[in-house]
C-alpha cells in the first residue's frame, strides 16, 4: 500500500521536476507521474501546480519546450533540461541537503 | 518512450540553451507573452487538452469504462479556465495583461454609466486642478532650479551678523573669500538692482540690469545665444551681455549683434553676447536685462559702489562649488574663514558669519513667509481634494453596492477576490486619471489668471507661473494615489465580505440600521472639511473687504503717478532738484490738473526708506522708532490729500537751509506725548530735523500694518545727500481720472528731456488694487475653493440621502401602506440626516478655529475668530444640508406604495 500522498512542501517542486526532467524529455503528465513513482507515492502534483512551475520554469530559462509525438501520436508539449537548469537544480539540491540535514538535527535534539 | 520530433528547434532556442542566458530567455518570453498572445493561448490549450486525452487514456487502461474515465480526468485536472488561469498569471508580464484587460472592462464599465463618470470625472478635475495650480506656485518659487550649469553646486552665500540672517557682502570681504577659499572652483559678485534707460532703436525704456565680476557667467557655466561672456581683463570696459527678451524686441533678434554699440543712460556700451532666453538672473523673480561688469556701476549709478568700505553690504555673491567638495565640507571651510576675518578686522566684522543657500532659491528672510503661506494653501487644497475623494468614494460606493450581483457572478465564475480588488482599483485609478486629465486644463486655465496679479514693488518682476513637468509628473502622482484612496474603501468593501447572499438579492452593504456606515463616516468627513474650507473662504472674503475700507489716510483715487530717473543721465543734485521743480511747476498748470507734487516713493510701495529716530534734548528711546521717510516738494500733502493736522507744508527750502520736516501723528505722539512737536528737533541717519508740520496718520508700507511713525523730508533739502535708488515720481491730483491728462504729462517730461525713460505710470486707484495684491489673491484663491468644497459637500449629502432613499424604498411602502403619515416618514430621513450634519458641524467647528489661527498673518481689520464668519457658515452649510436631504426624503414619500413595494 502506498502511504496517503501528501501535499508538496513549498520550493521542493521545482526541485522534483528539474530532477525528473535529468532523466530526459518528457511532457507534463510524464513528469507528474515520473515524480509519484519515484518518491514512492508520496508526492501527487496536481496540474494547478504542475503547469504554472512548468510555464514559469520554461520563462526562468531552466527548462525549455517543444512540441513532440507521444506514444499515442498525440502533438504533446515536452520539457527537457538547459544549462541553466542544471545549475539550478544542482543549487536546488544543496538548498535541500542544509534544510533536511537541519531539520534532521532539530529532530534529533534533546 | 523517446519522443519523436515533429519539426526542429528553432536555433535560437538552442542558442540560449547553449549560451545558458535566461537573461534574454526572459525577454524573449515577456514579449511573446504581450505580441503573441494568441499563439501561446492556443499552446496553452492544446497542453492541457493533450494532458486531459492521456489521462483518460491511463484510465481506460487502468479498466475504467470509457465514460468514467474522462470524468475521472476531469476531475484530476480541476476547472480548466482556473488551470489556465493560474498559469497566466505566473507567466512574466501576466500583470501587464491582466491590467489591460482590467484598463477595457473599466472603460465599458464608464461608458456604461456617463452621468456618475460625468459627475466623478469633473468632482476629481476640480480637486486636483487646485492641488496642481498651488503645485505650480510652489514649484515655481521653491523648487526650481536656477537655470545654470549644473545647479546643484551653485550656492548662493550670504553673510550673518550674531548670526542673524541675511546680509550682503562688502567687496573686501567678496575678495577675501574668492581670494582663500578653497572649497569653490568659482566665486562670482554683482550687484543685483541696476537701473538703466537705454536709448537707440526705439524710445527710451528703463531696464534693470546687474553690474558683475568678469567671472559671473563662468561662474554660472552659462552658454552665451550670441557672442560671448566678459573677459577677465574687462572689468572697467565699457561692454554689456544683453537679456534675450531685449534682443529680441529691440534688435529683433539681430545675429550679427556683437560688436554694436548701444547707449545706457547716456553711456555708450558694446554688446558682445546676447544671454540664452530662460537666464534673467539666478532667481526667478527678477527680470533682469542687462549684464555690465562691476567697473562701471558708478557710470551707471553715480554714489553706488564701495569697493574699499567693509561697512557697505552692497555685492550679492555666489560661489561655485570644487568638484568633489560636499556642502557640509564648505560650511566647515567658511565658519574658519569667519573667525579669521573677525579677528583682522574686529572693527567690522566682529560678528561675522556665513550662510549659504542652493543659488536662485528665495533668500533665507523672505522663505519663511513665502513657505507658511504656501503650506496653508496646500493645506487647504488638500482638504479640497479629499472631500472631492470622499465624495467620489461615496458615489463609487453605491455603485459597487449596485453591481454586488454581478461581483456575486463573477466569484461564482471563478474570480478571486484580488481580482475583483483588482478591477474596482483599476476603474477608480482610470476614473481619477481622467479627473486628473481634466485637472491639468484647470489649473493651466487658474495659473494664467494668477500670473495676471502684479506685486506693487517699483522692480520689474516676472511672476509668470505656468504648467511644468513637474507640474505633470505631480499631478500623475497625486491622480493615482486619489484613485487607489477613493476606490479602496469601497472595494474593501466589496471584496471583503463575499456577497454570497448578493446573488438571492439582498444588498450586503446596505444595514440600514447602522449609523457608522463607510457611507456616512463619509459624509461626516466631508461635511466637517467644507465647514472648515468654508470658515477659512468666509474669513478671507470678509478679510478683502474690510482691507478695501482701511482707512489710508490719502486720497484713494484722482492722482496720477509717473516716474522718471534723472540720476540715470547723469543729472547732477542741483540739476536733478531744478529739473524736478520746473517739473512739477509745468505739471501743475496742465489743463485738468488741481495740484501737482514730486515724491520719491508713494505710499503702500511695501517699504521704502527707513531709520532709527530720536529726539534731540529727551531721553533717548530705546529701541530707536523706526521711521518711515519720504522725500516731498511743497505741495505734496495737498495733492495726495493728507491733512496737516498743525505747523505748515514745505515752502522752497534750499538746500542750504537747515533741514526741516513734517512728521505724523503716530511720530509725534510717540517722540512727544504731550508737548508741542512744532519747532523740536530730531534726528535719524546722521541728520538733524526742524520739526515745521503735523499730518494725520497714512498707511506706509502695507494696508494691514500697524500705524508707523512717519517721517517727510523737503526734497530740495535730501537729493544731494540721499538720493532715491528708483527714480522720482511726478504726482498729478486731477478733477477726472482720464487718459489726456498723462498723455500731456509725458509731453511735457519728453519736451524737457527727449532722452528721459518715463516709468511706472499708474493712476492711484490702480496701485492701490496692486497694493490690495496679498488680500485679493487670498480671497479670490479661497473663494473658489470655498465654492468648490461646498458645492462638493452638498452633492455628496444629497448622493447619500438619495440613495439611502432609494434603498429603503420597500420598507417606505410598508410603511405608508400600513397608514403612516407622509410627514413622519419624512422626519425619518430628516432626522438621519440632521444627526450627521449636526455630528459634522461639532468636528469641524474646533478644525476650524485652529486652522482659522494659522491664517492670522494675513487677515486685514478682523479678528482669526470673527464671530460673523464662525455663526453664519455653520448655519448657512447646516441649510445646505437640510435642502439636501429634504428633496429626496420628499420624493420618497411621494411615491405611490403599491410601485415602491413592487421595487425589486
Amino acid at each position: 500500500m502506498h502511504p496517503k500522498p501528501t501535499t508538496l512542501l513549498q520550493g521542493t517542486l521545482d526541485l522534483l521536476i528539474l530532477k525528473s526532467l535529468l532523466a530526459g524529455e518528457m511532457h507534463g503528465l510524464g513528469i507528474s507521474r515520473r515524480i509519484l513513482q519515484v518518491t514512492g507515492g508520496t508526492f501527487a502534483v496536481k496540474p494547478g501546480s504542475l503547469f504554472p512551475a512548468l510555464h514559469r520554469m520554461e520563462e526562468e530559462g531552466w527548462i525549455s519546450a517543444f512540441w513532440g509525438e507521444s506514444e499515442n501520436n498525440r502533438r504533446a508539449k515536452y520539457y527537457r533540461l538547459t544549462k541553466a537548469g542544471r545549475n539550478q537544480l544542482e543549487a536546488e539540491k544543496k538548498r535541500w541537503g542544509r534544510i533536511s540535514w537541519a531539520i534532521a538535527q532539530a529532530l534529533q535534539a534533546q | 518512450m523517446g519522443p519523436h520530433f515533429l519539426g526542429n528547434r528553432t536555433g535560437f532556442a538552442s542558442a540560449v540553451e547553449r549560451f545558458g542566458m535566461p537573461f534574454v530567455v526572459k525577454v524573449r518570453s515577456f514579449w511573446r507573452n504581450l505580441f503573441a498572445s494568441r499563439r501561446v493561448e492556443s499552446d496553452l490549450d492544446q497542453e492541457i487538452h493533450t494532458h486531459l486525452e492521456m489521462l483518460t487514456e491511463e484510465n481506460i487502461r487502468a479498466g475504467m469504462p470509457p465514460k468514467e474515465a474522462f470524468r475521472a480526468a476531469r476531475m484530476e485536472l480541476g476547472g480548466l479556465d482556473q488551470l489556465k488561469e493560474q498559469v497566466r498569471e505566473r507567466r512574466i508580464g501576466g500583470w501587464l495583461q491582466s491590467a489591460l484587460s482590467d484598463f477595457r472592462y473599466s472603460v465599458r464599465q464608464l461608458r456604461k454609466n456617463p452621468a456618475f463618470t460625468l459627475v466623478a470625472v469633473l468632482t476629481l478635475a476640480l480637486g486636483i486642478g487646485a492641488n496642481s495650480t498651488i503645485f505650480a506656485i510652489v514649484s515655481r518659487f521653491v523648487l526650481h532650479a536656477p537655470p545654470v550649469g549644473d545647479p546643484a553646486t551653485l550656492l548662493s552665500l550670504h553673510t550673518t551678523e550674531n548670526n542673524e540672517c541675511c546680509n550682503a557682502f562688502s567687496w573686501p570681504l567678496f575678495t577675501d573669500v574668492r581670494d582663500n577659499s578653497r572649497s569653490f572652483s568659482g566665486v562670482a559678485g554683482f550687484y543685483e538692482l541696476l537701473p538703466a534707460s537705454i536709448s537707440g532703436n526705439g524710445d527710451p525704456q528703463r531696464l534693470w540690469g546687474q553690474a558683475t565680476t568678469t567671472n559671473f557667467f563662468d561662474v554660472a557655466q552659462l552658454p552665451m545665444t550670441v557672442g560671448r561672456g566678459f573677459r577677465s581683463d574687462e572689468q572697467n570696459s565699457p561692454v554689456v551681455v544683453l537679456g534675450n527678451r531685449v534682443w529680441k524686441s529691440r534688435f529683433n533678434s539681430d545675429s550679427d549683434i556683437v560688436g554694436k554699440s548701444i547707449t545706457l543712460s547716456g553711456r555708450p556700451f558694446t554688446i558682445i553676447g546676447i544671454a540664452p532666453p530662460y537666464f534673467r538672473g539666478f532667481d526667478f523673480i527678477l527680470d533682469t536685462q542687462f549684464w555690465v561688469p562691476i567697473g562701471n556701476v558708478d557710470q551707471l549709478l553715480p554714489n553706488t559702489s564701495h569697493f574699499d568700505s567693509r561697512v557697505h553690504h552692497w555685492i550679492v555673491v555666489a560661489g561655485r562649488l570644487k568638484p568633489g567638495v560636499s556642502r557640509s565640507e564648505a560650511a566647515a571651510e567658511l565658519q574658519l574663514l569667519a573667525q579669521r576675518f573677525a579677528q583682522a578686522h574686529p572693527d567690522s566684522e566682529r560678528n561675522l558669519g556665513f550662510r549659504f543657500a542652493q543659488a536662485g532659491s528665495l533668500p533665507p528672510r523672505d522663505k519663511n513667509a513665502v513657505v507658511l503661506f504656501l503650506t496653508t494653501l496646500m493645506i487647504v487644497v488638500f482638504l479640497v481634494l479629499l472631500i472631492a475623494c470622499a465624495n467620489v468614494g461615496n458615489l463609487f460606493l453605491a455603485q459597487a453596492a449596485g453591481r454586488q450581483r454581478e461581483m456575486a457572478v463573477r466569484v461564482a465564475l471563478g474570480a478571486t477576490r484580488s481580482q475583483l480588488l483588482r478591477q474596482v482599483l483599476a476603474e477608480s485609478t482610470l476614473l481619477s486619471l481622467l479627473g486628473g486629465l481634466l485637472g491639468v486644463l484647470i489649473s493651466a486655465w487658474a495659473t494664467n489668471g494668477l500670473s495676471a496679479f502684479r506685486f506693487p514693488v517699483p522692480v520689474t518682476i516676472d511672476l509668470n507661473v505656468g504648467i511644468d513637468s513637474k507640474v505633470l509628473a505631480f499631478t500623475l502622482l497625486l491622480s493615482i494615489a486619489a484613485g487607489l484612496l477613493f476606490g479602496l474603501l469601497p472595494s474593501w468593501t466589496a471584496a471583503w465580505r463575499l456577497p454570497f447572499t448578493a446573488l438571492k438579492g439582498e444588498d450586503v452593504l446596505v444595514r440600514p440600521g447602522r449609523f457608522w456606515s463607510l457611507r456616512n463616516v463619509l459624509v461626516v468627513a466631508q461635511i466637517s472639511m467644507s465647514l472648515v474650507l468654508l470658515c477659512v473662504t468666509g474669513l478671507c472674503l470678509r478679510s478683502l473687504r474690510s482691507a478695501a475700507n482701511i482707512n489710508i489716510g490719502f486720497r484713494s483715487s484722482g492722482v496720477l503717478a509717473m516716474s522718471v530717473d534723472p540720476r540715470l543721465h547723469g543729472y547732477t543734485p542741483e540739476r536733478t532738484v531744478q529739473f524736478l521743480t520746473e517739473l512739477q511747476r509745468r505739471v501743475s498748470i496742465l489743463p485738468g490738473v488741481t495740484s501737482a507734487a514730486v515724491t520719491d516713493a508713494l505710499p503702500l510701495s511695501g517699504g521704502h526708506r527707513s531709520d532709527g529716530f530720536q529726539a534731540i534734548g529727551k531721553k533717548a528711546l530705546e529701541p530707536a522708532p523706526i521711521t518711515e521717510l519720504y522725500m516731498t516738494t511743497p505741495g505734496f500733502l495737498k495733492t495726495l490729500g493728507i491733512h496737516l493736522v498743525a505747523g505748515r507744508d514745505f515752502s522752497n527750502d534750499s538746500a542750504a537751509s537747515p533741514r526741516v520736516a513734517i512728521v505724523n501723528q503716530v511720530f509725534a505722539d510717540s517722540f512727544f506725548p504731550h508737548e508741542n512737536p512744532i519747532g523740536q528737533s530730531v534726528s535719524g541717519g546722521g541728520i538733524t530735523y526742524e520739526i515745521i508740520g503735523v499730518t494725520n496718520n497714512i498707511k506706509s508700507r502695507f494696508l494691514g500694518e500697524d500705524l508707523r511713525p512717519v517721517l517727510f523730508r523737503s526734497l530740495s533739502q535730501t537729493v544731494a545727500n540721499d538720493p532715491s535708488f528708483a527714480g522720482y515720481t511726478i504726482l498729478a491730483g486731477t478733477a477726472s481720472e482720464s487718459s489726456s491728462v498723462a498723455g500731456s504729462m509725458r509731453s511735457v517730461i519728453r519736451d524737457m528731456d527727449p532722452t528721459l525713460a518715463v516709468f511706472n505710470e499708474q493712476t492711484m486707484r490702480h496701485h492701490l488694487r496692486e497694493a490690495l495684491f496679498l488680500p485679493r489673491l487670498a480671497g479670490t484663491l479661497f473663494a473658489v475653493f470655498g465654492t468648490v468644497g461646498l458645492l462638493l459637500a452638498a452633492i455628496g449629502l444629497y448622493g447619500v440621502m438619495d440613495y439611502s432613499v432609494s434603498l429603503r424604498i420597500n420598507e417606505i411602502g410598508i410603511r405608508m401602506a400600513l397608514g403612516a403619515q407622509a410627514s413622519s416618514v419624512q422626519g425619518l430621513f430628516l432626522r438621519r440626516g440632521l444627526e450627521l450634519t449636526f455630528l459634522a458641524l461639532a468636528i469641524g467647528l474646533p478644525a476650524a478655529f485652529a486652522i482659522a489661527k494659522l491664517f492670522s498673518s494675513i487677515l486685514y481689520g478682523i479678528k482669526p475668530h470673527d464671530t460673523i464668519t464662525f455663526v453664519a457658515i455653520p448655519l448657512f452649510l447646516a441649510a445646505i444640508a437640510l435642502l439636501a436631504i429634504y428633496v429626496p426624503a420628499r420624493r420618497a414619500t411621494k411615491l405611490d406604495p403599491v410601485v415602491s413595494l413592487r421595487s425589486e
